[in-house]
């Protein structure tokens, strides 16, 4: 009988762990709304219309987040969507604010990880206008620091290669939606084809890089890059390179 | 030493009781998450789609691919593409012999697209129920591998997308993939369109 009891007892508890477990998902985080007002809309974006506005003093239930904005319980039992930047501004049931509003985009994104692309040329003395384009994954360490692995390959008419390496990315100025960055990496290149009559001076050969471009924040997480790099390859002439690069990077 | 066995197992189901408990209770405490830094996010999805390319001086042929999205923000998105498709024989190859044949002939095309949400809206399929849709448009590059060259490809195209449920997406998309390609005889550019349909699961 007590073994039945005890049974029974372990299985409530797994079964209310279970259910606790199901409703933390759905349920978030209530906030009390500080604003005049908060603007419900029908979808996670501007373009879709405002079909309620909750007032001051008014809770709100949290219960997903998509990329600026997050999704609400509100006081009908309806769900919408309000902005992330209104929400920052709300308080939890402890009288803190939600988020500091004004942080730099450096220090929102640090301790992401990162992934974008790279687009551009190549081009050097015996090498002109050669097309690559990159896939990068990275991590952001600091608000000014990252870090980055990068492979890419080469086009050219008579040319393919491949590339690979790791950057450490400094952007001091992150504060800025318009920031500058320094590159500093190293790597390998390779050719696989080249040329007949005009064979490159190296097939396969490491290299260092230094670059120098710009971040512009095209949002809190997605970041429009360009840059300029110069890259020295360890052959017996140490050949150099110039690079030309458009990207995009994620932060998540 | 059957109440030895008895006991044994009433000891082990109480030390799973308790540590059950524990487990419950430590549950519960935090069942609510204090910031919003613990609100479940939204933010990529993952997804099969299926279709048809036009392969330029070849034939059209059936696709399948699967793709990676990173919902950047409400207008923007990245999207990682892969697909392949197996290229049967062109009108020119049937009278005139077989250019290339094996693993040349199994297109792979692999691309980075960025994403940009022109018209946002919902899909009213009946009354009280409304879809979340957007028709977008996308611009990339990427890789092609066919008939034993590797080329630069460019990617543009349009697309529709549905949320048939929370996070079930539907898209339709049209894409137009560009290539320098010596495969029939000049380099030159050709543009390989494709059709697709795909289901995503956004999480």
């Amino acid at each position: 009988m007590k073994l039945a009891r005890l049974l029974f007892s372990i299985v409530i508890c797994f079964t209310s762990f279970h259910y606790a477990h199901g409703e933390a998902k759905s349920s978030g985080v209530k906030l009390e709304v500080i604003d005049p007002f908060i603007e419900i809309h029908t979808g996670p974006g501007v373009g879709y219309p405002v079909f309620y506005t909750v007032e001051q003093g008014e809770m709100v239930e949290v219960l997903t987040r998509r990329t600026g904005w997050y999704e609400l319980k509100i006081a009908n039992q309806q769900t919408g969507w309000a902005k992330a930047s209104q929400i920052a501004r709300t308080l939890l049931p402890t009288g803190e604010p939600v988020d500091l509003p004004t942080i730099s985009y450096g220090d929102y994104l640090t301790n992401k990880f990162r992934t974008g692309f790279r687009a551009g040329q190549f081009s050097g003395d015996d090498l002109n206008n050669i097309d690559f384009f990159s896939l990068s994954a990275g991590y952001q360490v600091l608000s000014w620091l990252g870090i980055e692995a990068e492979a890419g390959k080469l086009y050219d008419t008579n040319i393919r290669g491949d590339f690979y390496g790791a950057n450490i990315v400094f952007e001091p100025f992150s504060r800025y939606r318009l920031s500058p960055i320094l590159l500093l990496g190293g790597g390998n290149i390779e050719f696989d084809s080249q040329p007949e009559l005009t064979p490159i001076d190296f097939g396969e050969e490491s290299y260092y890089n230094i670059g120098l471009g710009a971040n512009y924040y095209l949002g809190r997480n997605f970041v429009l890059q360009a840059g300029y790099s110069s890259y020295v390859i360890n052959s017996e002439n140490e050949e150099e390179l110039e690079r030309w690069n458009l990207g995009f990077n994620a932060f998540f | 030493m059957e109440f030895r066995l008895q006991r044994f197992l009433l000891s082990a189901l109480l030390t799973l009781g308790i540590a059950g408990s524990q487990v419950c209770f430590g549950q519960s405490a935090d069942e609510k998450p204090s910031n919003l830094k613990d609100v479940d996010t939204e933010y990529f999805d993952i997804g099969l789609f299926y279709g048809s390319m036009n392969v330029e001086d070849f034939t059209s042929a059936s696709v399948i691919g699967i793709n990676a999205t990173f919902n950047a923000g409400e207008n923007y998105f990245l999207q990682m593409n892969y697909l392949q498709s197996d290229v049967d024989l062109s009108s020119f190859e049937e009278s005139q012999g077989q250019i290339f044949s094996g693993s040349d002939r199994t297109l792979q095309h692999y691309d980075v697209v960025l994403g940009y949400n022109l018209f946002q809206g919902e899909h009213f399929i009946y009354e009280g129920k409304a879809l979340l849709s957007s028709l977008y448009v996308v611009g990339g590059i990427g890789d092609t591998e066919f008939g034993g060259e590797s080329n630069f490809t460019y990617v543009a195209g349009v697309g529709y997308q549905v949320a048939f449920t929370r996070d079930i997406i539907g898209r339709i998309d049209y894409r137009d993939y560009i290539f320098k390609t010596n495969a029939i005889g000049d380099d030159e550019f050709t543009h390989n369109t494709q059709f697709s349909v795909g289901l995503s699961y956004l999480f």
